[in-house]
């Protein structure tokens, strides 16, 4: 349907695709895989229309076309729910709909003729919201289905799907899996661009993996290629096994962190927390359950109402910059938002922490001290990017880091990770995880909530589910696994 | 805060997709250092003096561009206060008010026997005090300051105007060594009150682009959630940067009482949109983050030398506001453009001469919109 071949990019000196093709054909789901970097984003501006090839051709239906723009591709039936959600807070779901304007009677918008074309979108994809809610309101989860909702009411015949559930719940990615798939059955070619290999290997027909701008791995057929032989094409060479973690960590006499029967209203019930110097400690539950809420808590972002929160120094944290100066350092992966400063130099973001938050570094520090302080960090984490170079320039697995960096500055006791590789490549995602080990065996006291179940099975010595506001489980040893987390964080409430 | 007053954004912008394939060039690779951004603004300045020079030689005399590099001094200052408000997404509407209230209170504690020097200090104090109110304002009730100095600065005209009872304050000790040292002695052949300013813009780009102060602005107009994580203390930056603004209009109060000898309560109408403006045509975008004070202080030397030169051309002087307004637009309009330029001669590259758009590698594409 869609057939893409010699595809050729270059960003200043860097080429970002050699000569890649990939063909779609109606009916499949197309996985596109590959490292940061690797060109996916590159190519998928291309097809839909965002960004205009250096070289190479783009054909639909046998036919040559050329998208000036995503809208002019959009009409030609190139439909994209792009990784960063577009969506207008501050609009209403059915106003978020219809973005390139609403059906009109009489010059006015109808909003009876507009649910009519709505309704059985939101249908399809299991969505039952307000219409007239304000799409800021609505769970992230939701936001991206609400998405893939606008990009079908397009009627496109390829739809793009560019890491759709890095932000997603399990329960969440299972569905729009399931919806995709029926996509597909309906004969729509899909492109499905993601992290989550075996979430790849469980939706696609076929997947082609990129490395370096070039294609090296076709449109096999998914069920022809095993996990290995696709974490191999994408590293260039065979994946590494997973660190167990190590077997006796924590120190029970040493710093820690507790929370003793803390009450935040709305979000926590009494919950008693340990964390001890040297121990990760997985925060798992579903949205809403509370999980969140203690790492609030302990970065001095929720009050309680009822209880105490005690860091290593004794304190309790009574407001973001108290926790900040008792040695907590919050890693997001929220890096837009919460973690970095993006129009600024990597160094001003390695020295935000401990110069301007925590004032290390008096009110007129050497420039130049503080670019060699920042460069020794960027490149103890590998960093690639030169410490000048503008936070915005780097790939999301080298953000990643330099987040982490700006943290180690502050010479943390504590840190309190949410969701740490969010759209971060395989290679990263390692890496970061390897960090932070080293950090616990430091001595560091690691509390982790994330997305990604195989994130907490992998790092942490033990998990503790919560539900409602509570405490509910506490996994360790051979219990440790995603099928079991997942079970216990949904237990319940299938039942209602 | 008036970032916030654009249409509906969509909540995350493209710029910054987390997992972008292809880093750009390093911009402006071929040279040593990057250019500071003030260059252009006062290149553009240089050359407009020049140029006004070519058509009337007469306006290159020292004394006239003293005069008028003299009469930007007030709205000059405010704009170097501006910058800090504005790099932290704040804006200062009340330095006008700040201004006209200043002049007032100054001529009424002079005239009813006060010392000048010390009724000096007490304009500057409440200048910074009423900047202080703004910020402490601004955070406590969760307002927008462009609100709160909205209704700061018609509170401080009619408090100016109230004590003056809308009359100007004249019958001052012209003698008095104030009124000498910074209305009308000169230095090294400049007004005072010139190397005033011009020591106000070293001491204020020194504060703004090398100390922890003004890397906290920076820090926290670029992106307030992560300042907030980061443990930056933002209420207390943002009183203090607001306080400056305040200071900087008494200031130019000061100046302004010592060259007029008298206490007009009218004095300074619009000011705060003309400094706003110069900060802008200087290189501080409203979106925050970023600024210059050398920049906005060349921004209003260049509308200052538009306005000396419409004198020079004999151009009608109710013709004057017009003129200052399509120059803020050209002005304003110019700076992207040659951003533009500039971004695009440095990412042309040998190696990329078979791309048609090397805009598109800094990832600022303007067409993704859903």
């Amino acid at each position: 349907m869609l057939v893409a071949s010699g595809l050729v990019k270059r960003y200043g000196g860097v080429t970002a695709l050699d000569g890649v093709g990939i063909a779609l054909e109606a009916g499949e789901v197309h996985a596109l895989v590959g490292e940061n970097g690797a060109g996916k984003s590159t190519l998928v501006k291309i097809i839909s229309g965002v960004v205009r090839p250096g070289g190479g051709t783009i054909e639909l239906d046998g036919r040559p076309v050329r998208f000036a723009d995503a809208r002019q591709a959009a009409r030609q039936g190139v439909a994209i729910v792009s990784q960063e959600l577009m969506i207008y807070d501050d609009l209403t779901v059915l106003e978020n709909l219809f973005p390139y304007g609403a059906p009109r009677r009489g010059g006015l918008v109808s909003a009876r003729e507009t649910r009519r074309l709505a309704q059985p979108v939101l249908d399809e994809l299991g969505l039952d919201l307000d219409p007239r809610v304000k799409a800021g309101e609505l769970p992230l989860a939701d936001r991206q289905l609400l998405e893939i909702c606008r990009a079908l009411l397009q009627d496109p015949r390829v739809l793009i799907l560019d890491e759709p559930t890095s932000a997603l719940p399990r329960a969440a990615a299972d569905r729009l899996a399931g919806v995709t798939r029926r996509l597909a059955g309906r004969g729509l070619a899909v492109l499905y661009i993601s992290h989550f290999l075996e979430e790849v290997m469980r939706v696609a027909t076929r997947v082609t993996v990129l490395r370096d701008g070039r294609v090296v791995l076709p449109g096999a057929p998914v069920a022809d290629v095993g996990l290995d032989s696709l974490v191999t094409a994408m590293l260039g060479q065979p994946a590494r096994e997973a660190i167990p973690p190590a077997a006796a960590p924590p120190r029970p006499g040493g710093a820690a962190v507790s929370l003793t029967g803390v009450t935040v209203p709305g979000r926590l019930r009494e919950v008693s927390v340990r964390a001890a110097a040297g121990e990760i400690v997985g925060l798992a539950g579903l949205q809403g359950s509370g999980h969140l809420a203690v790492l609030d808590a302990v970065c001095g972002r929720a009050r309680p109402s009822a209880g105490t929160v005690r860091l290593p120094d004794g304190r309790s944290p009574r407001s973001a910059r108290q926790a900040v100066t008792s040695g907590v350092a919050f890693i997001t992966g929220d890096r837009k938002g919460r973690g970095l400063m993006l129009d600024k130099p990597l160094w001003e973001n390695v020295t935000s922490v401990s110069w301007l938050g925590q004032g290390r570094g008096g009110p007129m520090p050497r420039r130049s001290r503080l670019v060699e302080r920042s460069r020794g960090h960027l490149d103890r984490l590998r960093v690639r990017g030169e410490v000048r170079a503008k936070a915005s320039d780097l790939s999301g697995g080298n953000q990643q880091k330099v987040v982490l960096a700006k943290w180690l500055d502050a010479a943390p006791a504590v840190l309190a990770l949410d969701d740490p590789t969010r759209g971060v490549d395989v290679g990263a995602r390692t890496e970061l995880h390897d960090i932070v080990r080293g950090l616990a065996a430091d001595g560091k006291v690691v509390l982790i909530a994330s997305t990604d179940l195989a994130e907490l099975v992998e790092l942490c010595h033990r998990v503790l589910v919560f539900q409602r506001g509570r405490v509910v489980d506490e996994l360790a040893g051979d219990r440790l696994t995603e099928a079991e987390l997942s079970l216990a964080m949904n237990a319940g409430f299938a039942a209602t | 805060m008036l970032g916030r007053m654009s249409a509906p954004q969509p909540s995350a912008a493209s710029a910054a997709a987390s997992d972008r394939d292809g880093p750009p060039a390093p911009r402006r690779a071929r040279l040593g250092r990057p250019v500071p951004d003030e260059a252009g603004v006062v290149g553009v300045l240089v050359l407009l003096v020049l140029g006004v020079g070519l058509l009337q030689p007469d306006f290159l005399q020292t004394g006239n561009l003293l005069t008028t590099a003299h009469n930007s001094v007030y709205v000059g200052l405010m704009a170097c206060g501006m910058v800090f408000a504005l790099a932290m997404r704040e804006v200062d509407l009340s330095v006008g008010g700040v201004y006209a209230m200043g002049v007032v209170v100054g001529a009424l504690l002079i005239r009813d026997g006060m010392s000048t020097w010390l009724a000096v200090l007490v304009v500057l104090a409440l200048s910074a005090f009423v900047g202080a109110v703004n910020g402490a304002v601004t955070t406590y009730l969760r307002l927008p300051s462009f609100i709160v100095t909205l209704a700061t600065s018609m509170l401080l005209r009619g408090v100016g105007l109230a004590l003056a009872e809308g009359k100007q304050i004249t019958d001052l000790p012209q003698d008095d060594a104030f009124f000498r040292v910074l209305g009308g002695e000169e230095f090294l052949g400049a007004p005072n009150a010139v190397w005033v300013f011009g020591a106000a813009v070293v001491a204020l780009t020194v504060l703004f682009t090398r100390t922890r102060f003004g890397a906290r602005v920076r820090a926290i107009g670029s992106n307030p959630e992560a300042a907030e994580f980061g443990g930056l203390p933002v209420t207390r930056t943002r009183i203090a940067a607001l306080a400056l603004s305040g200071l900087m209009a008494g200031l130019a109060a000061v100046l302004a009482l010592a060259f007029f000898i008298a206490g007009d309560p009218t004095i300074g109408q619009g000011y705060e949109l003309t400094a706003i403006a110069a900060a802008i045509i200087g290189g501080t975008p409203l979106k925050g983050g970023s600024g210059s004070v050398i920049g906005a202080a060349a921004g209003t030397l260049i509308l200052g030398v538009v306005t000396a030169a419409l004198v020079f051309f004999e151009v009608p002087i109710n013709w004057t506001t017009f003129a200052t307004g399509g120059v803020i637009l050209v002005a304003v309009g110019a700076a992207p453009l040659v951003r533009r330029v500039r971004d695009l001669r440095a990412t042309r590259d040998p190696r990329a001469v078979r791309d048609p758009r090397p805009v598109d590698g800094d990832g600022r594409s303007p067409g993704r919109k859903p």
